[in-house]
């Protein structure tokens, strides 16, 4: 994952390096040294439990986290041949809900609730797109039959109370893909909605992917969803990545012990089979995380080493790799 | 099913709330439960599972008189639980406990974690100061809290302990039933697999009976002996676990089966979607309920509501469609069963055998 942009294959829309985000005066980074290529018509997820930095995360790639009181630091960061991490605001306001898009999880209090769908989609086009007002609103109802919404003329004038959650997170993806964007960010985008509910957005997500191309980077924390729309993965734990590679490695060979923990904690869809495995304790508050690997406080396999020196990334198979000491497993532990 | 009497039982049971939709629009009325027949067995855990504004909430919290029925009865110990005089229901309480979805909202910031356990302790038992102070270390070490803790303050814990303290508090008056409200849906998924342990590890120490209420299809097929599968007030389904999730016959359970994610690799790909959304519980549509959304729905289910009826002769199956048998023979909408890789498998049976024993549950860090 190299973001120097001489060497930048074609098809990566976002390439990240050495991302880190503090907060004030404390010295820990809330995020670490993040690294995050995503590439055009490919969905990236970052995958992660409360506080882990995931958020935090996409907000300083939208351009939306309040530097201070964050301090963000990176190493390098390309999107569209610029580096949007070094733009000012009125520039990050060009960008976003035009070229780099975003879907937030509470549909409900994302939308704005005095104003109707139609006044919220056509806003988007016309403050990034030189069209009349007739033209932004054809490009509206075409977008909202494009998300499935039925009868897309007649809710433009509805206010976004008058429409279901499912709805509104339909809403919330027409207005983000409107203007065509290279990068959808969507940060738990069907946590608040009902399974089968559920079940329709993602469908519709992975529709809209594969017709417009769009590069997406997937915030979840749920493995389902992961396994069933990401083609990359990216495992975070208390800021840093531990674990990343294509789905489908990920997901057959596990190789960091709180990927391999996370696994284990999920109930199987199949007859039970006794307790559950749980990762023992909870993340630790940022100021106690440990100098070395910060799994190691609830790792059951840390040692002194791990505790003191933090792991560097090393590669298991082309695409996929670890930041764990003691990767793979079986030949560094004994039974 | 064996003949044992049901430790709660629900006849006929209906919840309707009067809606005020603003000054300009006519009061409506939301059927949250509507004619529901339903016998919790002492020992078992049931689940209670469908999407949001189904009313399985509403039903939990009638079971244990959480909430008054409009219509119907909830037999507990051979009495009608509306009946209940004040005091009679004061003691009632003590059998009957609920634990609370949200660890953050459901305990009181202002109160000591022992004051917050000790309180029931207080009101049923009346016992000492130091009798009640040593029952609390007694619970929270039950649930894995360290005696000590009983001096701190709600915001000083992180949601699974405080999930815990509620637990404690539920436990507190020694109670026969236990409704749990989305008990872990709250939680991380790390952190949700220690609540689940404890759960199941209490209710085998103490004898008890739980009613899950939770929409999160791995944890009840996990943790429940029997599912009543709801649908806009009504119970669809209601099965032995493995039999529900093996075949799953009403088209409802099918579709919410289907639409559950599967966290395994190679699972992309088109699946079978539920059209449209559920309908609003102030104007449900007339027979069968599902019908707007039933792949299967023909004249008859516009029309005459099913009865929830034994499902043939398997033991326990009871379901509510016009079509289950024609639907079953079509075979069913079961979910795929993933097997665990090779390589998980064999680093989670390292990690089992690495993490001390006994610790496993206890917590004792704290977040800010």
């Amino acid at each position: 994952m190299s973001a120097d942009p001489s060497v930048l294959p074609e098809d990566v829309v976002l390439a990240v390096e050495g991302l880190s985000i503090g907060f004030g005066g404390s010295p820990v980074n809330l995020v670490d040294g993040v690294s995050l290529t995503v590439r055009r018509g490919r969905t990236l997820a970052v995958v992660g439990e409360s506080g882990c930095g995931k958020s935090i995360t996409s907000l300083a790639l939208m351009g939306l986290l309040p530097h201070p009181p964050a301090r963000i630091g990176h190493q390098s960061a390309r999107f569209q041949g610029i580096d949007p991490l070094t733009l000012g605001q009125r520039a990050f306001a060009d960008l976003r809900g035009d070229r780099l898009a975003m879907i937030f999880q509470e549909p409900m209090t994302s939308l704005n609730p005095v104003f109707t769908v139609g006044d919220q989609i056509t806003e988007v086009v016309l403050r990034h797109k030189k069209v009349g007002r007739s033209e932004a609103l054809a490009r509206a109802v075409k977008i909202l039959n494009q998300v499935r919404i039925p009868a897309a003329e007649q809710r433009l004038s509805a206010y976004p109370h008058e429409l279901s959650g499912g709805m509104r997170q339909r809403v919330m993806i027409a207005m983000a893909l409107v203007n065509g964007p290279d990068l959808l960010i969507a940060d738990e985008p069907t946590t608040a909605l009902d399974v089968t509910i559920q079940a329709q957005i993602l469908s519709l997500i992975e529709d809209l992917q594969a017709t417009t191309g769009t590069a997406m980077l997937l915030i979840t924390h749920d493995l389902g969803v992961v396994a069933e729309t990401a083609h990359d993965v990216a495992v975070m734990y208390a800021g840093r990545i531990v674990e990343s590679g294509p789905v489908e490695a990920l997901f057959a060979d596990p190789q960091h012990p709180y990927t391999v923990g996370l696994m284990g904690a999920m109930p199987q869809m199949g007859r039970r089979e006794g307790r559950l495995l749980s990762i023992p304790g909870s993340v630790p508050a940022p100021a106690l995380f440990p100098a070395g690997c910060r799994f190691a406080t609830r790792c059951p396999f840390a040692d002194d080493a791990c505790r003191r020196s933090v792991p560097p990334a090393t590669v298991v198979t082309p695409g996929h790799s670890v930041s764990c000491w003691k990767a793979p497993l079986e030949e560094h532990i004994v039974r | 099913m064996t003949p044992v009497r049901p430790i709660i039982e629900a006849i006929g049971l209906e919840k309707r709330f009067a809606v005020d939709s603003g000054p300009f629009h006519p009061r409506s009325v939301v059927h949250a439960v509507d004619g529901v027949d339903l016998a919790v067995q002492p020992g078992e855990t049931l689940a209670l599972v469908g999407e949001s504004g189904c009313g399985k909430s509403t039903l939990g919290r009638m079971l244990v008189g959480l909430m008054a029925p409009s219509d119907g009865d909830v037999i507990y110990g051979g009495r009608n639980l509306p009946g209940f005089s004040e005091t009679e229901r004061r003691k009632l309480r003590r059998d009957l406990q609920i634990i609370f979805q949200d660890p953050f909202s459901s305990l009181n910031p202002r109160m000591l974690v022992g004051d917050i356990v000790g309180e029931p302790v207080w009101l049923h038992e009346g016992l000492g100061r130091r009798a009640r102070r040593e029952k609390v270390a007694d619970l929270l070490s039950l649930v894995g809290l360290a005696p000590e803790h009983a001096e701190r303050y709600p915001h000083e814990f992180s949601g699974g302990q405080r999930q815990r303290i509620g637990i404690a508090r539920a436990l507190a008056s020694r109670p026969k039933v236990i409704v749990g409200d989305e008990p872990v849906s709250a939680l991380d998924i790390s952190v949700q697999a220690q609540i689940v342990n404890l759960l199941e590890d209490i209710k085998q120490r103490l004898g008890l009976t739980l009613v899950v209420v939770a929409h999160g299809l791995a944890v009840i097929r996990h943790m429940s002996d029997r599912v009543a599968v709801m649908y806009l007030g009504q119970i669809v389904e209601i099965a032995p676990v493995d039999a529900l999730f093996e075949t799953p016959l009403h088209p409802y359970t099918q579709a919410l089966m289907a639409a559950n994610p599967v966290a395994a690799a190679g699972v992309r790909g088109k699946r079978r979607l539920l059209e449209g959304e559920v309908p609003s519980p102030t104007a449900p549509p007339p027979g069968c309920r599902f019908h707007t959304r039933c792949p299967h729905a023909g004249p008859l289910c516009r029309e005459s509501r099913p009865e929830l009826v034994a499902a043939g002769d398997e033991a326990g199956r009871q379901i509510a469609c016009h079509f289950w048998l024609e639907i079953s023979a079509a075979g069913s909408g079961a979910p795929g069963v993933s097997v665990r890789p090779p390589a998980l498998t064999r680093r989670l049976s390292l990690f089992t055998a690495h993490v001390p024993t006994g610790t496993e549950d206890h917590d004792s860090r704290h977040e800010d």
